[in-house]
């Protein structure tokens, strides 16, 4: 008879944060083992080949939050990571003229200076306040936020430390923060810009992920939260990576696998085995039952504590914050293979403007627009839309001449009136190209095949609950010690043994892996207890 | 003429900081531009013997220690409360009524949702915990977080306090404040009704849907000294918020305060960084060691004083204040009380015409698109049902807000003016009453209909915004009026603010007076 192995620890769950938290674990000297229910790693950061020849960053697409103390701990660049910057934006607006931002400081303050000369001027001093402003929040994504109800020393030094923090910063950039925490991101980028284009492709950035308009308060934080990313040291840096977003995937799993951890892929979690109020091992779906010292779930916080373990393991209180932790996913997905690249009317023909990032997102009236049609349970008629063309800067992903675009897509409310099905899913797919036809004509005829994803489909594939692509919206009443539930923001739970690293942890969502590296941190800490 | 601290406007706020200054022996003068003390405040006559509040709906919470400290029941101040506190007429089903005794609200919610009937004693009761810390914040001046540390010192208590509220309610009150009030309610109840209402209530003063957050908070805001569950009352004064003026108005004079009305302030004369002198429109010139102003940031420091004192930055940042009134206030006089479908009881408190959470928030679809409501929100009062001596005998006064009308973000508001545009929205806004009190239309006997614009320009309020400056969260504490500058003083030395565009802001009455006039006095017996 074979002694059945304890590990450990078992990851729940082969996102970048399961991953992240496994590969800092077995660096640390444990014997890890991550279970990912899906054939590919990665959850919402895979790259698949969707039509033959054609390969796609299906759910997630562009990289920026990916911290760089991970990069560096993991050394990922060894294991195969390899991002290209984005180097433009651009957005065709109905008008037939353009608004773009290039690589070169001085070509995209000549831009700017052609929509404002004001605007082009404030641009400068604006950039540097969002780069203090990331800075100010930037320790906090490595601290694990403190119970501000207990009166334990090491809470109270915890959020004395946080407080200086704060009060280090001096006034005006304290009030500065306090107002990019608080308020619409169109109020507060109208504070300093006068065009129009420009304050609706910037606020653009406030709403993704949440269901809120550009208008509402709390969008501003989104948007700093979007200038958080930094790429060798340079914020407000997006990129590519080479091989799609499950290349960032596959080369900390490599990472992982370097340091000793075991991946096994079509392995799915059933439930996590606790006796006696400490968690003791993971039951698979196949009936399979696995042993180990640690639990850590990197599933959202509906999956981690209302699935994986019953609720009568868990204090009352922590459910029903759970029960009302707010997902209702917005956004949606469209992937087209294409015969040949868009041609835009407001910018013609082949040019750097299709490297980069461009967006449908001509004005903040129609972004509320497009957010009013979600509020009362319908998919925008005319979207908001984030576009990349990865084919363009690595050509692997497409056969030889042809491309693949990705296009982000809110909003598709995942509650949507009569729900989901086949046929709302084309017409909300046609919504999407009908409305890029109206800025690239050519669209239509040079589309070969195109998958359309809901937040019904990102829920049914991935796991993630509504579809929201952060785990849980990233609300000022979800954030730091309140992200998932109060008492229960270390990553830690009440249940021993048993951890979450998911990013509906703090501090949340994009391909950050912040909460997978404090959750493994938090997990050594312990050291088992 | 020369006085130790000349008192800009005669609205609430100013009648007090210049009572709580002449009671410690400062000589007080107050300037109105108006007719009448009160400015905006001050009742104004619809038709003979019909009076009205022309653009307050009702006189907040009065700060219970400017109650105290000002005898102002020894000045004529009376006080009533109007019971049911709020009524909400239905379409289907019974009305909702709230009333002073809790189980008479519960029941009557019972009739509508016995799951929410269950629900609502803990809300009330919570709500009322949280609102009781507002008042706290609302009882001293603001923190400011990055400022010296003793000035944190007093905030230890209200640390304490909060620590107070026990594990549960400490971190649910960190949650709610800046909760979507439709979150907070759709987690609570299931009656759209009640849901709706509460959502209506939750907006005024902010120019935003109750999907926006922060609008929790605004609903806190307004519950700031009410008993437990009485959503939607404040403290009703007999004869209205000009009666108020005139108690506090008597209350100044009786400690040596001069008043004088017809007095428009045409500048503030600023000396080496110093407010100096008062220059009124007549040109005559009134010297003083302090000047309190109750106009309004904006107004008092750009067009008064005038930026050549200021930083850049200051008066960048006084032009950032979003001055957002987004609604219309309509006057009635009636020759009959209406008579409210299914209410046995006349409605002598708020009645609210909010069906639903949609319904506000589509209300403010319109008007973020440019369009006054298609069906706004209603907000009414019949305040001589309580208070007889406001209409002649037998007669009554009604006053609607009617949500939203657009408004431009800044320096003042856009869109809809005029009478045609106005007329327009009294008649959906008489209409969508009608249905629910149908004797409303015969009994109309005048009608007088204020918009955004018309607030501005008849009295000044900046964006038609009677609490100057949003009730959003970027806009309260120690970020107003502006950032860091919550103290009531001003980069000009001698000259200082008070009034809804300070700390704790509108709907809470007496309180910017006191603090502001603590801080004038602090500096006068530091110069003596």
């Amino acid at each position: 008879m074979q002694i059945a192995r304890v590990w450990d620890a078992i990851v729940i769950g082969g996102g970048h944060n399961g991953l992240v938290c496994a590969a800092y674990l077995a660096r640390a000297g444990q014997k890890v083992l991550v279970l990912e229910r899906r054939p590919v790693l990665g959850g919402a950061a895979v790259t698949e080949e969707i039509f033959p020849g054609f390969k796609f960053s299906v759910f997630s697409y562009v990289v920026s939050l990916l911290r760089p103390e991970i990069i560096r701990d993991l050394d990922l660049p060894g294991h195969g990571l390899h991002i290209v910057p984005l180097e433009s934006t651009f957005n065709p607006l109905p008008d037939g003229d353009y608004l773009a931002t290039w690589a070169d400081p001085e070509e995209t303050r000549r831009e700017l200076y052609r929509h404002s000369p004001r605007d082009a001027d404030a641009m400068q001093e604006f950039g540097r306040l969002m780069q203090r402003m990331a800075m100010a929040v930037k320790p906090l994504l490595a601290t694990e936020p403190p119970d501000p109800a207990s009166l334990h020393p090491r809470a109270l030094l915890a959020m004395g430390r946080i407080g200086k923090h704060f009060r280090d910063l001096g006034e005006k950039d304290l009030h500065a923060l306090f107002k990019l925490m608080t308020m619409s991101s169109a109020d507060y980028l109208r504070e300093w810009f006068e065009s129009e284009a420009l304050v609706a492709a910037k606020s653009a950035s406030g709403i993704i992920g949440t269901f809120l308009g550009p208008r509402s308060p709390g969008t501003a934080y989104v948007l700093l939260h979007h200038y958080m990313g930094e790429i060798d040291g340079v914020f407000r840096a997006w990129g590519f990576a080479r091989g799609g977003t499950g290349a960032v995937s596959e080369s900390i799993a490599s990472a992982a696998r370097g340091f000793g951890a075991e991946i096994r892929t079509d392995a799915a979690a059933a439930s996590v085995i606790v006796k006696d109020g400490r968690a003791v091992g993971v039951a698979l779906e196949n009936g399979d039952e696995l042993r180990a010292r640690t639990v850590i779930s990197g599933l959202d916080p509906r999956r981690t504590f209302l699935e994986l373990v019953e609720p009568v393991d868990l204090p009352s209180d922590l459910v029903a914050a759970v029960e009302r932790f707010r997902f209702r996913g917005s956004s949606g997905k469209v992937n087209l293979a294409l015969s040949e690249l868009p041609d835009f009317t407001a910018l013609p023909g082949v040019g750097p403007h299709l490297k980069g990032a461009m967006a449908i997102a001509p004005s903040v009236d129609y972004l509320e627009r497009a957010y009013d049609d979600a509020k009362y349970g319908d998919f925008s008629r005319r979207p908001f839309m984030d576009i990349v063309i990865p084919s363009m800067i690595d050509p692997t992903m497409a056969p030889p001449g042809k491309h693949v675009m990705s296009i982000f897509v809110q909003y598709a409310p995942y509650h949507r009136n009569g729900g989901w099905d086949d046929q709302s899913r084309e017409a909300f797919g046609d919504a999407v190209v009908d409305t890029l036809a109206e800025y690239a004509p050519n669209i239509r005829s040079a589309i070969l095949h195109r998958q359309v994803i809901t937040p019904a489909d990102i829920e049914a594939v991935t796991g993630l609950s509504e579809g929201n692509i952060f785990q849980g919206e990233l609300a000022l009443s979800q954030l730091f010690f309140l992200r998932p539930s109060p008492a229960w923001a270390d990553h830690r739970t009440p249940v021993r043994g048993y951890y979450q690293c998911g990013s509906g942890t703090h501090p949340g969502g994009g391909i950050m892996g912040a909460s997978g590296r404090l959750a493994a941190k938090a997990v050594v800490a312990d050291g088992g207890r | 003429m020369s006085y130790d601290v000349i008192v800009l406007g005669s609205g609430p706020e100013e009648l007090v900081a210049a009572a709580c200054l002449a009671g410690e022996g400062w000589s007080v003068l107050v300037v109105e531009a108006g007719p009448a003390i009160g400015g905006t405040a001050a009742s104004e006559e619809l038709l003979p013997g019909f009076r009205v509040d022309p653009v307050h709906g009702d006189a907040g919470f009065l700060d219970p220690r400017v109650l105290r400290q000002l005898e102002l029941d020894r000045h004529g101040l009376a006080l009533l409360a109007p019971d049911p506190v709020l009524a909400v007429p239905a379409e289907r089903g019974g009305p909702l009524v709230f009333w002073r005794d809790a189980a008479r609200t519960r029941a009557s919610i019972e009739d509508r949702s016995a799951r929410d009937a269950g629900r609502w004693e803990s809300f009330a009761e919570r709500m009322e915990a949280f609102a009781r810390i507002l008042e706290e914040v609302a009882a001293r001046p603001a923190p400011r977080p990055a400022g010296p540390l003793r000035d944190l010192a007093p905030f230890l208590g209200l640390g304490r306090k909060v620590r107070g509220l026990g594990r549960d309610d400490m971190t649910e009150l960190f949650r709610v404040l800046p909760l979507p009030a439709y979150d907070l309610l759709d987690d609570t109840f299931e009656d759209e009704l009640l849901k709706g209402a509460l959502g209506a209530l939750s907006v005024r003063g902010l120019f935003q849907g109750p999907r926006a957050q922060g609008t929790a908070l605004v609903l806190l805001h307004h519950l700031v000294g009410s008993p437990t569950g009485c959503f939607g009352t404040r403290t009703v004064v007999r004869g209205g918020v000009g009666a108020l003026v005139e108690a506090l108005a008597a209350a100044a004079r009786g400690r040596g305060v001069e008043l004088r009305v017809d007095a428009d302030v045409e500048r503030i004369g600023v000396e080496r960084g110093r407010a100096t002198v008062v220059e009124l429109a007549d040109g005559s010139q009134l010297s003083a060691r302090s000047v309190l102003s109750g106009m309004g940031p904006a107004r008092t420091l750009l067009d008064l004083a005038g930026p050549t004192w200021l930083d850049p930055d200051f008066v960048h940042a006084l032009r950032q204040i979003r001055f957002r009134g987004g609604y219309a206030r309509i006057h009635l006089a009636l020759s009959e009380a209406p008579r409210f479908d299914g209410l046995a009881e006349p409605a002598a408190g708020t009645i609210v015409l909010a069906p639903s959470l949609d319904h506000v928030e589509r209300a403010f679809d319109d008007a973020k698109h440019g369009e006054a409501s298609e069906r706004p929100v209603l907000e009414a009062r019949i305040p001589s049902l309580a208070d007889p001596s406001l209409a002649p005998g037998g007669r009554h006064v009604m006053s609607v807000d009617a949500r939203f009308v657009p408004v431009d973000g800044r320096e003042g508001s856009t869109g809809l003016r005029g009478s045609a545009a106005g007329d327009e929205l009294a008649d959906r806004a008489v209409a969508l009453l009608a249905e629910s009190a149908p004797n409303l239309r015969g009994a109309i006997l005048a009608r007088k209909v204020l918009l955004p614009a018309d607030m501005e320009t008849r009295y000044g309020l900046y964006g038609g915004d009677p609490y100057q400056g949003e009730l959003a969260l970027d806009q309260l504490l120690f970020m107003r009026p502006v950032p860091g500058w919550s103290g009531y003083r001003t980069p000009i030395g001698g000259l200082y603010l008070c009034g809804n565009g300070t700390h704790p802001a509108g709907a809470i009455t007496g309180a910017s007076g006191r603090l502001a006039a603590s801080a004038v006095l602090a500096d006068l017996e530091g110069q003596a």
